[in-house]
């Protein structure tokens, strides 16, 4: 494994360079099946029956996406898509195949097939054994995926991994965590050293709700953790606060960022026990670690999405902001967010996508975008032999 | 308590106190020999431990040191020797080089001290263990005991500590085991015995510290004791803890203290064997000490009885015959053969015994013959004086035959005279005779003696006066309140007579005649009778009582033997006092009740009935 992983071989090299855009300047080509792996079991496609998790969501929404062709602003999916549905069986497979009169145009390939619920090592297996020609990676694996000779594909980062401090509440026996432990614990968390070595560099440290990228006043927001500023404010809170800090039990990410936490909130002195909760607002927490996924590109858009998630899990600041689209005005939003120290950004997270080869013309989706798998084009056998053979 | 009994018991007592010191040198000597052998198996344990203890140590020592020769380690040594050698790629290496080489602990440090991966607690990278850096020889070290933090926080681990050097550079490797419950489980353990381990993680005693085999030990409150005790004074010690009131369910434990790098109390191993057995051991020979006690106090009971009366038998007897011959029964024998002590006892007794009756035979023969002799006497006294006149009379009668009818006649009216009124004399004597044996039985009543003292007095009062006579002056002292005693009246009153006319006779010049009564022991009564004559010599004194005997001229000796029939008829008894020249004091001592009539040996002689015996034996038959 160490040896796999030192050793980024020159072939792994070539197939890096040649899926860069523009290096392979051919005409697209028309056929193929185009194999996806997803993690979620989706069990329906009907858009009456709720997902069962929010990974079951969102694969169901890249489905859908595919099948139909607008979305209305409501949510609701209108019009034949690229992609009809010829087979699906609940939680194991789906056969979408090209819509030959889409109004904007035949996709490339013949058909999209979908196999569900694979690990997540499966899927980074299947890609580097060419077993699948498409399949989103988590980002804390991408690295270790592209020394292992996986083609990746990330977009910008545009989903939050955030700390939230819950409110109180009486049916969960559970008390609001006080501004001084919640500022002792916000200060005391090494974001660097979760970005470098829990998702291996993938990422950046966030310190506001909004990426560089996007508000261009991330910068402002400090990432740096000040242990010792946390341990003079621990030292004032009499008795020692017990904090329980819930995050997806099905979540290794979560998992392994919740127990850092608890390692830096340790030196500073403050008791914080990292615990897996199944999803839902049921769980006796005080806190908890949440994803955000960006949906738009404008910071405006994206902020009042975020509130508008967050505002169903803790109190927020400035929700009713006087002036919510300027940059200055999203800035003071953020910051009266963040200085409440009830949301803690932790992370910023790019969507990071295994590809075969024989994949042509991918693109990275923005926020809110989905997978534009009706403009991908395979490349045919001999191409392909040869992209192997380069391989 | 019988002499029987008493044998009985010290026979038991003996028996019980036998069996309870063998059954406790038995249990003591049993209670020993668990103690020992506790004792080996705990050493054997503790031995069994520091070699178990010893090879895991070495297991250690080689599996960190294997995982440092590993060529994984060493090239991670020389990527991070390099200026920007990445240390996050290896952040998640440690998890599963520790699950390959089945280590519970293993981090990989960098030259600086900070953890580039940990298998105990992987979120901890980036921090530092700086006791690594200090300056040891960890391979002269081997291994040791820590107190290392984990994610579910401190635990007490075995640990080893290898070094891989590239250039300048040193990658520190830091592996080892869990001092928890799998390492108890690991220990083979004797029937009985278990081990727990206190990991010494907290300045004070921690219950959840404590652990076995199978986890968290139960009432583990129960070694704060042993444990604090350690804290303070590590080394090994024993100590015994009773879970339940029932002492089959105590542990004996020994406590060995573990020490750590910097010799400090890391953890406490307790080896714990169970009471059970010996317990239960000393509780069956108690109950078998019971058991034979109770049978013994059985067989013994039924020998101890046997053997007993076997021994008192011939004890009894010889207090039953001594009991006999105190009541009279002279003839009483005992029948004990053997030539032992209490054979010779009783062949002792029974002649005695035979030398008592025989003495009494000779004695009473010797007194029979003495009374005969003085009732000869007696009666050849009395009988001389009236056989003289007649003797003379019938002489006198004689002469005037020869010498005349005409004298004959004068001198045959005048013989005739005096041979009557002798003859009449002589009735008289055998009539006083007659009467002394005819005194009665006590016909017994409530009798007040008081009373009885009176009307005595006041028959004699025209006598103490009589003219002619120098007065007699009586003087009553008589107790108000003395109690009533069964007795017979008349004899009482004939008694006080007899008395009281010899005192009458003692007093021929007069003096004062005193009568006292007073209460005596046993709600008796006691009389004394004094005059103030001329009192009595010792010799008189002695034979005052005896029948016929008499001091005076015309006496016949009776009165006192009277005196002294009726009283001891009552079972009392009577006394005198006498000063010559002062007086006499008569005493009387009569019981409330006289005892039941026995037989008693004859000393009075019943003249009547051995006249009657002699003279007419057809009277007798007649009478029958």
């Amino acid at each position: 494994m160490l040896l796999q992983r030192l050793a980024i071989t020159s072939a792994g090299l070539a197939v890096l360079l040649a899926a860069l855009p523009g290096e392979t300047a051919r005409r697209p080509r028309y056929g193929g099946v185009l194999r996806v792996e997803i993690g979620a079991a989706v069990r329906s496609l009907d858009s009456a029956v709720a997902a069962a998790n929010d990974e079951e969501d969102a694969a169901k929404w890249e489905i859908e996406s595919l099948i139909y062709d607008t979305r209305a602003a409501d949510g609701q999916f209108h019009g034949a898509g690229p992609f009809h549905v010829t087979a699906f069986e609940a939680g194991k497979q789906a056969v979408l195949a090209a819509t030959e009169d889409y109004r904007l145009g035949r996709p490339f390939v013949d058909s999209i097939e979908i196999a569900m619920a694979r690990a997540r090592q499966e899927r980074i297996l299947d890609l580097e054994l060419n077993k699948t020609d498409f399949a989103e990676i988590p980002a804390e694996d991408a690295r270790r995926a592209a020394e292992r000779g996986v083609r990746v594909s990330q977009s910008q980062p545009d989903e939050l991994l955030a700390l939230i401090f819950l409110g109180a509440s009486e049916s969960k026996r559970t008390r609001a965590v006080d501004l001084r432990t919640r500022q002792a614990v916000a200060l005391s968390i090494d974001r660097g050293a979760i970005v470098n070595f829990i998702l291996q560099k993938e990422g950046e440290p966030a310190g506001g709700l909004l990426p560089q990228w996007s508000s261009g006043t991330a910068f402002l927001f400090s990432t740096v953790a000040d242990v010792v500023h946390a341990k003079e404010l621990s030292a004032q809170i009499v008795p020692a606060p017990k904090i329980v800090l819930g995050y997806d039990s099905g979540d290794p990410l979560e998992q392994a960022v919740a127990e850092r936490i608890a390692v830096d909130a340790r030196e500073a002195r403050v008791q914080l026990k990292a615990q897996a909760v199944r999803p839902g607002p049921e769980n006796a927490t005080d806190a908890r670690l949440v994803r955000l996924r960006m949906q738009s590109k404008s910071p405006g858009p994206a902020l009042e999405s975020f509130i508008d998630t967050l505002g169903g899990i803790t109190k927020i600041e400035g929700k009713a902001a006087p002036d919510p689209v300027s940059p200055e005005g999203i800035y003071n939003r953020e910051r009266a967010i963040v200085n409440s120290y009830r949301v803690v950004p932790l992370v910023w997270l790019p969507r990071v996508y295994g590809l075969s080869a024989r994949v042509r013309d991918w693109t990275p989706p923005g926020p809110g975008e989905s997978w534009p798998l009706a403009d991908v084009w395979l490349d045919g056998p001999v191409e392909a032999a040869v992209e192997e053979g380069k391989k | 308590m019988t002499f029987r009994t008493k044998l009985f018991l010290i026979f038991t007592l003996a028996l019980v106190v036998s069996v309870g010191l063998v059954a406790a040198a038995v249990t003591e000597v049993t209670r020993r020999a668990f103690d020992q052998m506790n004792a080996q198996h705990s050493d054997a344990l503790v031995a069994q431990f520091q070699r178990e203890f010893a090879q895991r140590s070495e297991d250690v020592v080689h599996r960190v040191q294997g995982i440092a020769d590993a060529e994984g380690t060493v090239r991670m040594a020389i990527d991070l020797s390099r200026p920007k050698g990445d240390v996050s790629t290896y952040v998640n290496d440690a998890t599963g080089v520790a699950r390959a080489h089945q280590l519970d602990f293993l981090d990989f440090i960098s030259n600086d001290g900070s953890i580039i991966s940990s298998a105990e607690w992987p979120a901890r990278f980036g921090y530092k263990l700086e006791w690594v850096l200090q300056p040891e020889d960890w391979v002269a070290r081997r291994s040791f005991l820590m107190k290392a933090d984990t994610q579910e926080g401190p635990a007490l681990a075995l640990l080893s500590v290898s070094r891989v050097r590239v250039g300048d550079k040193d990658l520190y490797i830091v592996g080892g085991e869990r001092m928890g419950r799998e390492f108890l489980a690991s220990l083979v353990l004797p029937a009985g015995m278990r081990a727990l381990l206190y990991r010494n993680l907290d300045p004070t005693f921690q219950a959840a510290n404590l652990i076995d085999s199978t986890g968290p030990a139960t009432q583990a409150d129960q070694f704060s004791a042993i444990v604090q005790k350690e804290q303070q004074e590590p080394g090994e010690q024993i100590a015994k803890i009773n879970w339940t009131a029932d002492a089959a369910n105590a542990e004996m434990f020994h406590a060995m203290p573990l020490l750590g790098r910097q010799k400090e109390l890391l953890g406490i191993l307790l080896i714990g064997s169970s009471q059970h057995d010996v317990v239960t051991l000393e509780r069956q020979i108690m109950l078998l000490s019971f058991g034979v006690v109770a049978i013994g106090l059985l067989v013994g009971a039924l020998l101890g009885w046997w053997g007993a009366a076997r021994v008192t038998r011939p004890v009894r007897q010889l207090s039953e015959g001594a009991r006999e011959v105190a009541g009279g029964n002279w003839n009483a024998r005992v029948n004990v053969r053997g030539r032992n002590e209490i054979g010779q006892l009783a062949k002792a007794f029974n002649q005695m015994t035979e030398q008592l009756v025989d003495q009494r035979e000779r004695l009473l023969q010797a007194e029979r013959v003495a009374a005969w002799r003085e009732v000869a006497r007696r009666l050849a006294h009395e009988l001389k004086n009236p056989l003289f006149p007649l003797q003379t009379t019938v002489e006198n009668l004689q002469r005037a035959k020869e010498r005349g009818y005409g004298e004959f006649e004068e001198v045959f009216h005048e013989s005739t005279g005096i041979l009557l009124a002798e003859i009449e004399n002589l009735k008289n004597i055998v009539v006083r005779f007659s009467e002394f044996s005819k005194m009665p039985h006590p016909e017994l009543g409530s009798v007040q003696l008081n009373e009885v003292v009176r009307s005595v007095v006041k028959l004699f009062e025209a006598q103490f006066g009589a003219v002619g006579r120098p007065p007699i002056t009586p003087e009553l002292h008589l107790e108000e309140h003395l109690p009533l005693i069964q007795a017979d009246a008349t004899l009482l009153h004939r008694a006080l007579e007899n008395l009281i006319l010899n005192a009458m006779d003692a007093m021929p010049s007069g003096g004062v005649l005193m009568l006292r009564t007073s209460p005596a022991a046993d709600s008796g009564v006691h009389l004394e009778i004094s005059d103030t004559g001329t009192g009595l010599t010792s010799e008189e004194c002695e034979r005052l009582f005896t029948p016929y005997y008499t001091t005076k001229q015309h006496g016949t000796g009776l009165g006192l033997a009277i005196v002294q029939s009726v009283v001891s008829d009552h079972g009392g008894r009577v006394w005198v006092e006498s000063e010559a020249g002062v007086g006499t004091s008569f005493h009387i001592e009569l019981p409330k009740h006289p005892p039941r009539r026995s037989v008693s040996f004859p000393i009075s002689f019943d003249y009547e009935k051995e006249k009657e015996k002699e003279v007419e034996p057809e009277k007798h038959k007649q009478e029958a």
